[in-house]
């Protein structure tokens, strides 16, 4: 841990209010993408992050400093979301793939998309960015958590292991596998 | 020299990418995927693909801080920010705990110490 986790983490353990506003405005755009990305929903993505942080100032306590204070938010941020669908999928009628369609467009505009030559840069981007979040969500939890972790978040192998505590191995194979299946889910929406 | 086998070598994309392999093992991929046609597009589209998720990034909502806090003090009821005791900075329950043990155990032994040792039968 870093000298400035450290000193971070004893005026959290103080609860100094600056230091957990500080490591809201730190940790809080990693903590709602990466949740956000994973449930495919706003606003549900919005509560669990909420969520994440309430849970990290009620137990920061119980943080030991053998990880990076971010491994372990994310690693709390990614119980939070895997939690949150397995209760969404309990719930008859609010399935994770529902909630995953809330912020995509429609299909129609999809295939409107899919046809319409895109008119500069800014469009294109859009409409990867769309194919992209399509993609993710039809991969299973565990290869989209590693995709999230590793492509989006660009974490290290050492921390993803640490968050999901899955072995280093394992991640790897499982990552390269995940990769794939994006790689050929893209493939089949560009066709 | 050993037979270029797509499936091995497009099986090796994901620890290039993340630059993995050691200065041979990246020769001899580079090498099978100039040698393939195939294998050169796999890589392109490979590459493409994990290239573009770091585009994936967005901000928390503005109001993000705002609603953190709101959470934070609803559910403490105002309570939460500030040391929770006055002298310790939180409750020290294992310190607690330690002495009311040795406080029954001191209780234990003088009671056993005050106690007749030997008991007179009822007439």
């Amino acid at each position: 841990m870093s000298v400035s986790d450290r000193l971070l983490l004893a005026r959290l353990c103080e609860r100094d209010e600056e230091a957990f506003s500080h490591i809201v405005k730190l940790y809080g755009d990693r903590v709602f993408n990466l949740v956000h990305r994973f449930v495919g929903n706003r606003s549900e993505a919005e509560d669990i992050a909420q969520e994440v942080f309430v849970t990290v100032f009620k137990s920061i306590d119980t943080f030991r400093g053998d990880a990076k204070l971010s491994t372990w938010i994310l690693r709390i941020a990614a119980n939070h979301a895997k939690n949150r669908i397995k209760y969404l999928a309990r719930r008859p009628g609010v399935g994770a793939n529902e909630a995953t369609e809330d912020d995509l467009p429609s299909s129609h505009s999809r295939s409107l998309q899919a046809h319409m030559p895109a008119p500069d840069a800014l469009m294109e981007a859009a409409e990867l960015g769309t194919l992209l979040e399509q993609a993710i969500a039809k991969l299973d939890e565990d290869q989209r958590l590693l995709i999230l972790l590793r492509d989006v978040e660009e974490l290290a192998y050492e921390e993803i292991c640490e968050i999901t505590g899955v072995p280093e191995g394992t991640v790897k194979s499982r990552l390269h596998r995940a990769r794939l299946t994006l790689k050929a889910l893209l493939e089949s929406h560009t066709r | 020299m050993s037979a270029h086998n797509c499936e091995n070598t497009q099986a090796e994309f994901s620890a290039l990418l993340d630059n993995e392999l050691s200065d041979d093992q990246r020769r001899v991929v580079m090498a099978d995927v100039r040698g393939c046609s195939a294998c050169a597009a796999a890589l392109e589209e490979f590459r493409e693909a994990v290239l573009s998720l770091s585009q994936l990034k967005q901000a928390a909502p503005p109001t993000f801080l705002k609603d953190v806090q709101q959470q934070i003090r609803e559910r403490s009821k105002g309570r939460f920010f500030g040391k929770r005791f006055l002298l310790f900075g939180r409750i020290p329950f294992e310190w607690v705990s330690l002495v009311m043990i040795m406080a029954m155990l001191a209780y234990y032994i003088v009671t056993m110490q005050s106690s007749p040792t030997h008991v007179t039968p009822v007439p």
